[in-house]
Formats: structure tokens, sequence, C-alpha cells
């Protein structure tokens, strides 16, 4: 149990926590765009930098990202010294110049004190952050249909040469995490389209309401989940099991009234 | 002891109470949450509701299926907790779980069920005709 000093207040944290989550602990306030306790720590979108120095080291600390720097006995912590709110600074007002019309972008310049971008806005504005949260999500789902490609100013996410992805499974994760909302997805007729790829969806067998793609279903079927508990939605199987109870209360048996229904 | 919830539908009168208790326990800041619980079957037969939530089941669909171990057992209540830090919102759990007490909320973008109130469960608390009624010590008796 690693016992660190941020901002001054002594943290006592699990073994294996990150020094993000010990600062937080200790009530330290640290903008973050990329971390998500469900996925594995990235450092990817460099806001949570923090200056960190031991006892014993000799001049300026180190400027680390918090999220997957361990908390190590007595480090010493600062979350919002000049160097680190100026060095923050920076990433936020590069992120500006990449996203000038993304209003969590403007939010964040906003509270670090940017009017501006002070560097040459992009072009061709997108609201992807490059935060990586859609492709780590698709990675935790065990699918990988997307990717981060290319490099530098036209580094993008993207399915393997932007087409429609093979392996993906249509579950909307990746929008879902989206900070931003940039991964456009739609649902219509029983075709749900992500990606640019179409996916026929299952309709509950109780009202026909389109509910999940088959692919979801396979995926949910390789996890332990029974086939019959995919084909109603959980709407139904809520009205099934009311039914289920009700039948018991009149002293029916369970199987008599799975063989009445 | 986990908590037990016990749901003795012929007494439910469909008042929705139990929903309306877990709407706003579960609110956050002013907007009443979507209910954990729901009163099915107003007009079948016998009693005027079937109140229906999670069973929180020995062994878990819902827990089985979940890529980023964002469901667990609350070893204190015994229930089947939702931590939303960790949900990366594939909703695999809705679709696994086989009573369909695990919902999409699609106002608020989360996945909720119940998680027994922590262990004290307001729609129980707030149900006059005891249908539903929770104990700590796993003993039930019916008043």
């Amino acid at each position: 149990m690693p016992t660190l000093r941020v901002d001054g207040v002594r943290v006592t944290v699990p073994a294996g926590a990150t020094v993000l989550a010990a600062a937080r602990a200790a009530g330290a306030e640290i903008p973050t765009l990329c971390h998500h306790e469900g996925l594995e720590p990235w450092g990817g979108c460099r806001l949570c930098l923090v200056e960190i120095s031991k006892p014993g080291w000799t001049g300026e600390g180190k400027i680390v990202t918090s999220c997957n720097y361990p908390a190590e006995d007595g480090l010493v912590v600062r979350t919002s010294g000049e160097r680190v709110v100026a060095t923050r600074r920076v990433v936020v007002d590069l992120l500006l110049a990449r996203c000038p019309g993304t209003p969590l972008v403007q939010r964040l310049a906003r509270e670090h004190g940017i009017e501006e971008a002070s560097y040459e806005v992009n072009p061709e504005p997108t609201d992807c952050v490059l935060c990586g949260l859609c492709t780590r999500a698709c990675d935790r789902m065990g699918v990988s249909a997307i990717a981060s490609v290319s490099r530098g100013a036209s580094r993008a996410i993207a399915p393997p040469f932007n087409q429609p992805p093979p392996d993906c499974i249509g579950c909307l994760a990746c929008a879902e995490v989206c900070p931003t909302g940039h991964i456009a997805w739609s649902e219509a007729d029983g075709r749900r389209t992500i990606w640019g790829r179409v996916f026929e969806m299952q309709r509950c067998e109780g009202c026909g309401r389109p509910h999940l793609t088959a692919a979801q279903a396979g995926w949910a079927r390789a996890r332990g989940a029974a086939e019959q508990d995919l084909r109603l939605c959980d709407a139904c199987k809520r009205e099934q099991l009311a039914r289920t109870l009700r039948a018991v209360s009149r002293g029916e048996t369970v199987a008599a009234q799975a063989a009445a229904s | 002891m986990a908590i037990v919830l016990r749901v003795v539908t012929e007494r439910c009168n469909g008042c929705g109470n139990c929903e309306m208790a877990c709407a706003f326990v579960h609110a956050q800041g002013t907007r009443p949450a979507q209910p954990r619980i729901q009163v099915l079957g107003r007009h079948a037969s016998p009693g005027p509701g079937t109140p229906v939530l999670c069973l929180q089941c020995d062994e878990p669909a819902c827990l089985e299926v979940c890529p980023s171990q964002a469901l667990s057992r609350d070893e204190t209540t015994g229930a089947i907790r939702l931590n939303e830090a960790r949900c990366i919102r594939c909703r695999s759990c809705v679709a696994a779980c086989p009573f369909g007490n695990v919902a999409w909320d699609a106002a608020r973008h989360v996945v909720v069920k119940c998680d027994l109130c922590g262990g004290d469960p307001q729609c129980a608390r707030f149900c006059p005709t005891g249908a539903l009624l929770s104990s700590r010590t796993g003993i039930l008796t019916c008043p």
C-alpha cells in the first residue's frame, strides 16, 4: 500500500493504483479525455499531466501522465504547479487548433484560459480528439474492428482500408464512449448503420422491435448467453417474467406455465 | 447476510409507489431516474399488478457477458451492482439477462439495474400492501 503526497496531502492507495487514482483520492482535480476506468490506461490525451519528484531527487521534477504512472511509495505529486498548468495549457491549445468547433474542447479551453488557439487552426475541423476510447472499447469487446490510422496531422480513427469493417458487430460501444459524439450511426427499418457497414437487426420475437444485430447475438452466445434469452427484447422478457410470477401465485408450476406459453 | 427482497404478487395493488420510490432514490439532481422496478400486468389475473425486478441471480448472465468487469456482486447486500465508470455501454448485459431486468436508459445513456438501494430497498419501504418485503436476516415472514 504505497503512500504518496499529492499537493501536500498524504494519501495511501492500494498497490497497483495509478498516480491519477491517488490524486483524485486526495481530492485533486485533474482533467482527462482518454481515461476510462473500464479500459487500459493509455496516456494519449496528455491532459492528466502532473509533476512528480522523489525525496533525494535534485532539480526540477518530472512531468508525467498520471493515468498510467504507477503510484509509488514516497512519490511527491504536484497537480497544479506553474509548470504543470503551462504544459497542460499547450496540450489544450493544440487540441483547440485541431477541434475548434467541438463544445467539449471549447469548454476545456475556457477552463484553461484560452480564448483562441495560438496555433494554425485545422483547415478541416473535426470532432475527433483522438482519445482512442473507441478503439480501446472495441479492443475490450475482443472485436478490434477499428484502429488509429496514418500519422501526424492526418492521423484518424478508421476501419481497415476505410472499408465497412468486417469484424464489427454493431454494438455501438465506440459511439457511446466517444466523448464528443463524433462517431455517427443510424437505425431505421430494422437496419443499423455504423462505420459504413449495414447490419440487419434481429427482431424481438415478442413485439417485433429490432433490438440487436445478429453479430451482437453471436458475440453474446460465444460468451455464454443462452440462445432463448436473445430472442426477446428486455421489455418482452419482463412481461414473460411477470406471467411466470402470476402463474406461480395462482399455484401453477413453472413447468406448466412454460408448457402453456 | 445478503438482502432478500421478496415479491408477493397477489398482494400488489398496482399503485406504482415502488416505481416512484425507485425513480427518486436513483435520481440524478432533480431528474427522476428510469425505475429499476416495473409493475406489469395491471389487468391480468390475479391482482391488479405484478412487480418485476432483478432477481440478483446466483449465476448472473449479465455479469458473465460483461467485457469490462463493470458488474460485480456486492458482498454486503448480495446485489449485482453496476459500476457506471467501468461500463463501456455495449449493452451485452441487456441482451443476455434472461428476465429483462437490465435495461438501457436512452436518456442518460447508461445501463440501469436494481442495486437493492445499497441494502435498504426503497420499493419495499414504500409498498403499502406488503407485496414487496425486504429482509436483512434472510428470513421473511408474511405479516
